[in-house]
């Protein structure tokens, strides 16, 4: 029986572990795209490529002059608010539908629809209206970040389980309890797996905004820079921009770890 | 009967690979040795957990084994190397497996013909052939019908012929009727013996059901627990062609049926 | 009865919308808000001299190609790699940071390289495309069910059959779930790219009707935009229906999130 023996001891042969191997490969391809990074600033020339020395030196320069600090509280005072607010529409309404279906089925086409609205283009219109202050950004980023939440807390409610408010009920539980007790609780997962895609959405909706309509934040930085046909600007605002929305990312992670804690296991809920 | 196997199992062996670090998993199967003859339906009997599909997924090529050896035509055909597996052995054994595994994308006509298919064989006669497996199992009518809108019973029969359409002059069975009612059982048994009356094709048929493995077979092994070994043989003295409804009143089949309950247990 | 009912409270609300719309126009003036019916009307009007049409078509053409280059490879990737699951591990650190980048924080990147014209909104539109459709196609190539993969070799079927016969339709409807979510999109980033900087296209009509006060031509343009965004949306679903006519009917959104 010499082949059993062979075939059970083979796992242990291979000179590297699948774990290594990975590891070796993810570090060779972000090695392979700062390569092809310095190539693209060799061969094409710094005004389309700005090498990645200058851009760590400008994100330095732009630390230290605190400058790149005005510009992202400019970026996150507007995305808090517009997320704050967008939030509080979006669990507020299905809450309200909630309480007649007849309601929920006739708006229903119409929440849908406006979605297909591109919500950058009211810009322009906007800044007629409000001019180039907060308020244009507001209305974008609110109305970019409202649908996920609306979506997601109208699944968690046709989610709970029925049962669970039965039970309540059976116990004597006021509908005001029931709501915050059973449904409440239960779509707390919805809410925050529509969270955890909205905030990043926020920010990154202000960002675009600040393209269109603004005199400062992240994304002003971008586009003025590139106004200005200053690449070094663009590729360091850029930086700033992707680091802001992964940091946001890992916030919300982690709030939702805190918060979820009685759940057994974490489950990805996708939304729309 | 010709003398020689056509198919024979020697010293067979499988226990599945430990991690690392860990105690050597238990062999699932062990010595395990016994033969075919050409046209012979062969019906294995164990309890649940003996190593059964594995056995035949071994046979099939679908998966290695730890040791021993399968002869196939003369040939030896076994293999310890996943790499080297080859599924069907060049189509020569055809499996119908316990789940259908049909293709949901594909209607029922579609599904039958998917073998003739890749095997480039689809042409008038082989059609037509398929056609009267159909008709012969009773799935007339339902040629354009999507797995999801046909009966359990329905999707085993579109399983079965769709192993048989395309001939492989070995053909294994794991419990393929297990997951239907009583009645409709019966019904697809004694569909089963009357398509392999047509061709007599060498069938290895895997059950649990000790009335099933006696209705069926010429011969019938009956497997001990894990490790598993064959702890008996019993030929089937049946004359065919058989009706499966009325097997339990001839003589004889009680005293096979408790000896062999008997063995199980 | 119930049908009609809902019916007709779907059209009352669209009345009430209307309405109210109206109402704001009169209140703060059809210089600000223009009302409904002009700007239905010049919608007509525009669709039929054909300027709406040209300008759409523009904004088709970036979503299309975009779409097109971005959907392709990313459908391409995952089969090409399914025999390889330490390069799908390797590049997924590096894929989920292309997920979550803010693509459209890209646009003035994509504009300094390649000009205010049309490549600058397709590579836009190809760097958001891309990465939904890859984790579509990936989780419908992962949902795969093995057994199947079984039983088609068992039959004869050699590796690229496999590939044909039973792993492509297996992903299809993933294929289509990340289809139904980027190609609408697709539309959307074309005509926010063109508000950016263009000189045509619908976000570039939207643009010149606010410089020239023209609020009617701004509410048109974006009317035309969202019948856009809607269409792209209900004709991939209409394509999927008719495609996928084998699965059990039940809820589409259900079957696309089941597998991821």
């Amino acid at each position: 029986m010499t082949t059993a023996e062979q075939v059970i001891a083979a796992p242990s042969g291979p000179l590297l572990s699948h774990r290594t191997v990975v590891r070796l490969g993810r570090c060779f391809f972000a090695l392979l795209l700062l390569a092809g990074w310095q190539w693209g600033a060799d061969s094409f020339g710094s005004v389309f490529f700005a090498p990645p020395l200058s851009v760590l030196q400008r994100l330095w320069e732009m630390t230290v002059s605190g400058e790149v600090f005005f510009d992202i509280w400019a970026t996150l005072y507007v995305s808090a608010i517009g997320f704050v607010i967008a939030v509080a529409l979006g669990l507020l309404l299905p809450f309200v539908l909630r309480l007649s279906p007849r309601l929920t089925e006739a708006v229903q086409p119409y929440i849908f629809w406006s979605q297909g609205v591109p919500k950058y283009a009211l810009a322009p219109w906007l800044i007629l209206w409000f001019g180039i202050g907060d308020v244009p950004k507001l209305v974008i980023v609110v109305a970019q970040t409202f649908y996920v939440i609306f979506y997601n807390v109208s699944a968690g409610i046709r989610a709970v389980d029925q049962r669970l408010i039965s039970t309540a009920r059976v116990m004597g539980a006021s509908e005001r309890v029931i709501a915050k007790e059973v449904i409440w609780k239960s779509l707390q997962p919805f809410f925050y797996a529509g969270m955890k895609i909205a905030a990043p959405h926020a920010v990154g909706a202000t960002i675009v905004g600040e393209f269109l309509v603004s005199t400062q934040g992240v994304g002003h930085y971008i586009e003025h820079a590139r106004e200005l046909s200053d690449t070094v600007g663009v590729f360091a605002g850029i930086v700033v921009a992707t680091v802001l929305v992964l940091v946001i990312n890992a916030l919300v992670e982690k709030m939702e770890k805190v918060s979820l804690a009685w759940r057994p296991v974490a489950k990805d809920m996708m939304t729309n | 009967m010709s003398t020689s196997p056509l198919l024979e199992v020697r010293n067979l062996a499988k226990r599945f690979a430990s991690r690392q670090g860990r105690e050597p998993a238990p062999w699932v199967i062990r010595d395990l040795s016994f033969s075919v003859r050409d046209g012979e339906f062969l019906t294995i009997i164990g309890p649940s957990g003996s190593g059964k599909s594995t056995l035949l997924n071994m046979i099939a090529q679908i998966d290695t084994a730890t040791g021993g050896e399968i002869l196939f035509g003369g040939d030896t055909i076994v293999v310890s190397d996943p790499k080297a597996l080859k599924p069907g052995l060049d189509r020569r054994i055809g499996y119908v497996t316990q789940d259908d595994n049909l293709l949901p994308w594909r209607t029922t006509m579609d599904n039958v013909l998917f073998p003739l298919e890749v095997q480039g064989r689809l042409d008038d006669k082989t059609r037509a052939h398929a056609e009267t497996l159909i008709k012969a199992v009773g799935l007339s009518g339902y040629e354009k019908y999507y797995p999801h809108e046909l009966s359990g019973g329905m999707r085993k029969r579109t399983s079965l012929i769709r192993t048989l359409v395309y001939d492989p002059p070995v053909i294994l069975m794991d419990e393929p009727f297990a997951a239907v009612d009583a009645q409709t059982r019966v019904q697809l048994q004694e569909d089963l013996l009357r398509l392999w009356e047509m061709g007599r094709k060498t069938i290895i048929f895997v059950t649990h059901d000790i009335a099933e493995a006696i209705a069926l077979g010429d011969r019938t092994l009956v497997l001990t627990k894990q490790p598993t070994r064959i702890k008996a043989e019993h030929a089937i003295p049946f004359k065919r062609p058989r009706n499966v409804k009325d097997i339990f009143g001839l003589e004889g089949f009680a005293q096979v049926y408790e000896k062999i309950r008997a063995e199980i247990q | 009865m119930k049908r009609y009912r809902v019916l007709a409270d779907r059209i009352l609300v669209c009345i009430v919308c209307l309405a109210l719309w109206q109402v704001a126009s009169w209140i703060l003036g059809t210089y600000w808000v223009s009302t409904p019916w002009a700007t239905i009307s010049r919608f007509f009007i525009s669709l039929w001299d054909g300027e709406l049409i040209r300008h759409a078509g523009y904004t088709i053409e970036e979503a299309a190609l975009g779409g097109v280059i971005g959907a392709v490879p990313a459908i391409i990737l995952p089969f090409a790699l399914r025999r390889f699951p330490t390069i799908v591990q390797i590049i997924d650190p590096f894929m989920i940071g292309g997920y979550g980048l803010p693509k459209l924080a890209l646009a003035p990147l994509f504009i300094l390289w390649f000009g205010i014209g049309i490549e600058s909104k397709i590579a836009v539109v190809v760097s958001i495309v891309f990465f939904i459709e890859y984790y579509a196609t990936l989780s419908g190539v992962r949902a795969l069910d093995a057994r199947l993969v079984q039983m088609a070799q068992l039959c004869g079927a050699n590796e690229r059959q496999v590939a044909r016969h039973v792993v492509w339709p297996c992903a299809v409807p993933n294929i289509f779930a990340g289809l139904r979510i980027s190609l609408p999109i697709a539309i959307a980033v074309a005509v926010v790219t063109e508000l950016i900087s263009s000189n045509r296209g619908l976000g570039y009509l939207v643009q010149m009707g606010a410089m020239n006060f023209d609020i009617t031509e701004v509410f048109a343009a974006i009317l035309g935009a969202t019948v856009l965004v809607l269409a792209v949306g209900y004709a991939v679903d209409g394509t999927e229906a008719m495609l996928l006519r084998w699965r059990p009917s039940s809820d589409p959104l259900q079957q696309a999130t089941s597998t991821t």
